[in-house]
Order: structure tokens, then C-alpha cells, then sequence
């Protein structure tokens, strides 16, 4: 099972949401979009969905076309932003409608809701009403139901941006646990990059409707193709030094040590994070941020610098890689 | 704190329908007519009794609540329809939208007589085209079986953009991503009419319902233009009833006594068709 999208355009008007978009997501992959509101990632997904028709290119599940195929047939299991539970249903029957509409038998309706209550620890709630339920518990029913719905692919959008901070964090490997036991290709968006870097396997980075970059959280950190992912991954932000002909010099704030040689700054401001400390530097060549052990007592004067191989390089008008 | 910011409304409310209702509750146990001089003297309940037994009064009943269920249910099925069509997106759907308010906006007695006219024997369109293909004078508006018909099909013209606002409103507060997760869970958009929209518009039903059920029941203008409550009081409401006991007959404490079960009937309507709702459904409960 895959999903593979080719050359995939979509428009309104006259203005391109998304242009010559190509990716694969293989079986049991979870790839999630990232990037900021607008880029396209929600777009995206709605045409995988089939709730919006590409005026260009091709989408394949499980090595059927299914470009012009309804929503209806499309074997989709899908989390909305909104959880859109259907507020006039129970829970139970809000599970149970999907298989109705399928023409699942009652008994074995009944059966299969019933699995899925106990495997979301749900059974107590059956009988509530959306209104009724915690955030957390709406995002369980959501995804309840993706998983009866029996899907040849999942498609998560922002389905944690409704949730505390805390629960998140929380939620986070039940959900990967839960959609990564079968073999579906798993697509996530959001905007959250740490978010991303946690639930999944890669992330293609967007920018316009157009993919920047795509790869493994690791890639993206390490080896970012643009000044753009540099700059959109890794928190906090990495460091930008403008270089002489046209070159932008990239170095993440955990890089960045004290030395006796090196550019000289001023420390403006600390910020303690526990294990380390944030420090925010101003330089002849800009403001700087530092992270560095926490314990470390630093002096109002310092200077910095960095190990070559850390350093990544810019074209300062392409923004690509050097 | 805050309820004190309701009390011009509630007084407003109060003088308004409050008073009046006090008043010709007292009114319908008192003689008040030329015969009394006007001087409203206790009469002990004569003027209910009077009613029991008065056939005109059960006519008119019967007519009344004919009138508001037959139309009543014809424009919330049509209002049901054009709020439909006036969701979806369509070019010029704005310019059909304001068009189809002006009946609702058009003053009743002008599109009333505009009706009589429409069902004018022998000029009217509607028997010149009967003429036309060869039919007898159908005598719409003086014919007591079918007159009242003609009174339905005005009130339905004048009061279904009414209904259909009330919906359309309604129709515009259900999210586009239930219908999308429908469709996903491999529901059929036409079912989604009956799983969907139907369902989460239940309580809109109820308001345009009563709001139209109670503007049916006292019925006035409209008959007293279009029929004068005829042809032999076929037409007549008890509103119109009511109205002629004081106005024509000069008896105002038996015409309070006619308003007065209006009232109580209309009241007892409304509460049946609020229960009917209640047992229908229960997940307005919820969300409280």
C-alpha cells in the first residue's frame, strides 16, 4: 500500500495553491507537511482526500488512479482539524454511521464500534453526545472512526492544534502508536515543527505550493537544502550571518561556543531553559542566539565562534544551498 | 445584576401583549355591548357558555386550523427546498436571494388584492386561461369549497421567503466538514440531506414552525381582503370572527371571549408541536 502524487497542480482563479507537487508515501510511512499557513499543505491533503479535484497531475492509493474517483469511494480515514463529529449522534452512533452507510450489517456494526470503543478506552462515553466530551475525547472518537472507516490511507490535518500543550505531548505516541500499526501511508499536516519532528518518519518542508525540501527530521536539521528550511526547522531559530559575495552563513545556536578568537559580543539578554541557557548576543554583524550548558556564568563581553563543519552557506538572493 | 437590563423589554412586553390579555380575559366574563349600553357588566360565564354552543365559532375554528396546518406545511416543505438552492453556490444566487424576499416584504393587503385580482371571475389570469383551454368559470373566490385554497395559496406565496430565511440562516450554521467527513465515511451526498441536514436543522424547523404556526392561527388581513371571510363565511378566521363581534355587531365582551380561545388554542399548538420536537430530539439537551 502507497500513495504517490504526480505533477500535481491546483488553482483557483488564475493563482496556483499548489504546482508540480510530486511525492510518495510508502506503506506504514507517516510523512508529514509542514509548513506555514498558506503553503499549500491543507490543499494538498483535501486532494488526496478527493474533497477537491487537481486541475493537473495524477493521485495513486495502493496502485489504483484514483484522481477522478468520488470521496465517497476513496477508502479514506481522516482527521479533521475540527474533529467534525457529527454533534446530533452519541458517540456510538457517530461510529456507527460510516459502517451503516456502508451497508455493514447491525450485528456486526454493533461488534465492530464495540472494538474500537475498547481499543480507544471510550466504552463510558458511548452514550455522550460530541458536546459533551473533552477535546481530547473528541480527537479519540475522530479517531475512532478513521480507523473503522477501514482506510487504504490516513490523513491527519492538525489534528493536535485543537489540544493543550500538554496533552499533546501526551497524545502524541498513542497516535503514532495507533496509525502506525497498520500498513497505510500516513499523511500529517502541520504547521508545528516539533510536531512533525515527532510523529514522523519525513517531512517535506512547504513553501507556495511547492515542496522545498523533503526528508527525514534528521536531513532537514543537519542538511537543510534553503535558507527557508534552515530557518523554518529548529528551535530556536538558527543564526543567520550575512558573508561577503552574496553569502549567507547558517549556524544553529547550539554551535555557537565561547572562544578567545572569534566575533566579539555583547550579551543582551538570557533566557534559562534548564539543561541549557539561551543567550541573545549582539555582534558588529548582527544579533545572535546562543545556546550553551546551563551552568556555565557568562561574562558581559564574550567572544564566539564556531567549528567549520557546522556551518552551512547560502546564496543570499536564491536562498538555495551554497 | 444583568436581569435588570431586561426590564424595558419586559415592560415593553407586558403593556403590549400582557395588558390586553388581562384585560379581555376580564372582558369575556362581562356583558359589553349596545345592549349594555357599552358599560361591561358581570355576566357569570354566559358568554363562554354562549360559545360552546356557537356553531359559527367551531366553524371558524375548524376553518382556522385548516388554514395554518395546510399552509403552514406547504411552506416549510417549499421554504425547506428554496433554502436548499439558496445555500448551494451558484452564479447570481445574491440577486435570486433579495428577489426572493419581496413577497415577505410586500405589505399584505396589497399583495392580497393582488391575489383577488389573480382569481377574478370572469377577468382574473387564472379563468381567462381556463377560458383558454376550454374549461367552465371555475369560480375560485365564491365557490365554499375551494375558496379557502385560494387564501392558502396567497398566504403561501406571501410567508414562505419568511420560513425559507429562518432556514437558510439555519442551513449557513452547519459546518462544511460534516458534510465532508460524511462523504469520506462513504455516505451519499443525497443521504446527507437526512443524516446531515436535516437533523441539524431540527431546530430551526421548530422556530420557523412556530413562528408560523402563531401568525396562521390570526390570520386577519389577508381573508378579510382577499374573501371578507366568504363566499357564506367558508373563509372566515377567528380572527376575522373576533373582529366582527366587536367591530359589527358591537358586542365587545363575546368578542373578547372569541379572542381569548384563539389565544388558548394557539397556545395549546405551539406546546403540542414543541413536544413532538422535544421527544424527536434530544441532542439540543446536550449541548446545554
Amino acid at each position: 500500500m502507497n500513495l504517490i502524487l504526480q505533477n500535481i497542480g491546483r488553482r483557483f482563479g488564475s493563482k496556483w495553491i499548489v504546482r508540480h507537487l510530486d511525492l510518495e508515501v510508502g506503506e506504514g510511512e507517516c510523512l508529514a507537511l509542514l509548513g506555514p499557513s498558506g503553503c499549500g499543505k491543507s490543499t494538498t491533503l483535501r486532494l488526496i482526500a478527493g474533497l477537491d479535484q487537481p486541475n493537473e497531475g495524477s493521485i495513486t492509493i495502493a496502485g489504483e488512479d484514483v484522481t477522478t474517483v468520488s470521496p465517497v469511494d476513496r477508502r479514506i480515514g481522516m482527521v479533521f482539524q475540527s474533529y467534525a463529529l457529527f454533534p446530533h449522534l452519541t458517540v456510538f452512533a457517530n461510529l456507527a454511521l460510516g459502517l451503516q452507510v456502508r451497508g455493514i450489517a447491525a450485528s456486526d456494526r454493533k461488534r465492530r464500534v464495540a472494538s474500537v470503543l475498547a481499543l480507544m478506552q471510550l466504552e463510558d462515553l458511548a452514550e455522550r453526545h460530541p458536546a459533551e466530551l473533552s477535546g481530547g475525547q473528541r480527537q479519540r472518537v475522530a479517531l475512532a472512526r478513521a480507523l473503522l472507516r477501514d482506510p487504504l490511507v490516513y490523513l491527519l490535518d492538525e489534528p493536535m492544534s485543537n489540544l493543550d500543550a500538554q496533552l499533546r505531548e501526551d497524545l502524541r505516541p498513542q497516535l503514532r502508536h495507533l496509525i502506525l500499526k497498520g500498513s497505510q501511508p500516513v499523511v500529517y499536516v502541520t504547521h508545528d515543527q516539533h510536531e512533525a519532528m515527532a510523529m514522523a518518519h519525513r517531512i517535506a518542508v512547504m513553501r507556495d505550493g511547492k515542496i522545498e525540501q523533503i526528508g527525514t527530521p534528521q536531513e532537514l536539521y543537519h542538511n537543510p537544502s534553503s535558507l527557508f528550511v534552515a530557518s523554518f526547522i529548529g528551535r530556536p531559530q538558527i543564526n543567520l550571518l550575512p558573508a561577503e559575495s552574496g553569502i549567507i552563513k547558517a549556524i544553529r545556536p547550539e554551535h555557537l561556543q565561547l572562544s578567545s578568537e572569534g566575533i566579539p559580543c555583547r550579551l543582551v539578554y538570557k533566557e534559562w531553559l534548564g539543561t541549557s541557557q539561551l543567550l541573545i548576543l549582539e555582534s558588529n554583524r548582527g544579533p545572535l542566539r546562543m545556546l550553551c550548558a546551563s551552568e556555565i556564568s557568562i561574562p558581559e563581553t564574550i567572544k564566539i565562534n564556531w567549528p567549520p563543519e557546522k556551518e552551512h552557506q547560502f546564496d543570499a538572493s536564491s536562498g538555495e544551498r551554497y | 445584576m444583568i436581569q435588570l437590563l431586561l426590564i424595558p423589554a419586559a415592560l415593553l412586553i407586558a403593556l403590549v401583549f400582557g395588558l390586553p390579555l388581562v384585560r379581555y380575559s376580564w372582558l369575556s366574563f362581562h356583558a359589553d355591548s349596545v345592549l349594555t349600553g357599552l358599560v361591561a357588566i358581570p355576566n357569570h360565564g354566559a358568554n363562554w357558555l354562549r360559545l360552546l354552543h356557537d356553531q359559527r365559532f367551531w366553524q371558524d375554528t375548524y376553518q382556522t386550523a385548516r388554514f395554518a396546518t395546510v399552509s403552514v406545511s406547504l411552506e416549510l416543505l417549499l421554504a425547506i427546498a428554496i433554502a436548499l438552492l439558496l445555500d448551494q453556490r451558484w452564479r447570481g444566487r445574491g440577486v435570486v436571494r433579495a428577489i426572493s424576499l419581496l413577497p415577505w416584504a410586500l405589505p399584505t393587503t396589497v399583495m392580497a388584492l393582488g391575489w383577488r385580482w389573480i382569481f377574478n371571475t370572469p377577468y382574473g389570469p387564472i379563468e381567462q386561461f381556463a377560458e383558454l383551454i376550454g374549461l367552465q368559470p371555475l369560480n375560485i373566490l365564491s365557490n365554499p369549497n375551494i375558496t379557502w385554497l385560494a387564501t392558502v395559496v396567497g398566504d403561501v406565496w406571501k410567508t414562505t421567503p419568511f420560513a425559507a430565511l429562518i432556514l437558510l440562516a439555519g442551513l449557513q450554521t452547519i459546518p462544511n466538514d460534516l458534510y465532508e467527513a460524511f462523504y469520506l465515511e462513504g455516505g451519499h451526498p443525497r443521504a446527507a440531506l437526512f443524516q446531515i441536514t436535516l437533523p441539524l436543522l431540527q431546530p430551526y424547523l421548530l422556530l420557523s414552525l412556530l413562528f408560523r404556526l402563531a401568525q396562521a392561527f390570526g390570520i386577519f388581513d389577508l381573508i378579510q381582503v382577499m374573501t371578507g371571510g366568504g363566499p357564506a363565511g367558508s373563509t372566515e378566521s377567528l380572527a376575522l370572527y373576533a373582529y366582527l363581534n366587536a367591530m359589527r355587531f358591537l358586542d365587545f365582551g363575546y368578542s373578547a371571549t372569541v379572542m381569548i380561545s384563539g389565544f388558548l388554542l394557539l397556545v395549546l399548538a405551539c406546546l403540542l408541536v414543541w413536544l413532538i420536537f422535544q421527544q424527536a430530539s434530544h441532542w439540543r439537551e446536550a449541548i446545554k
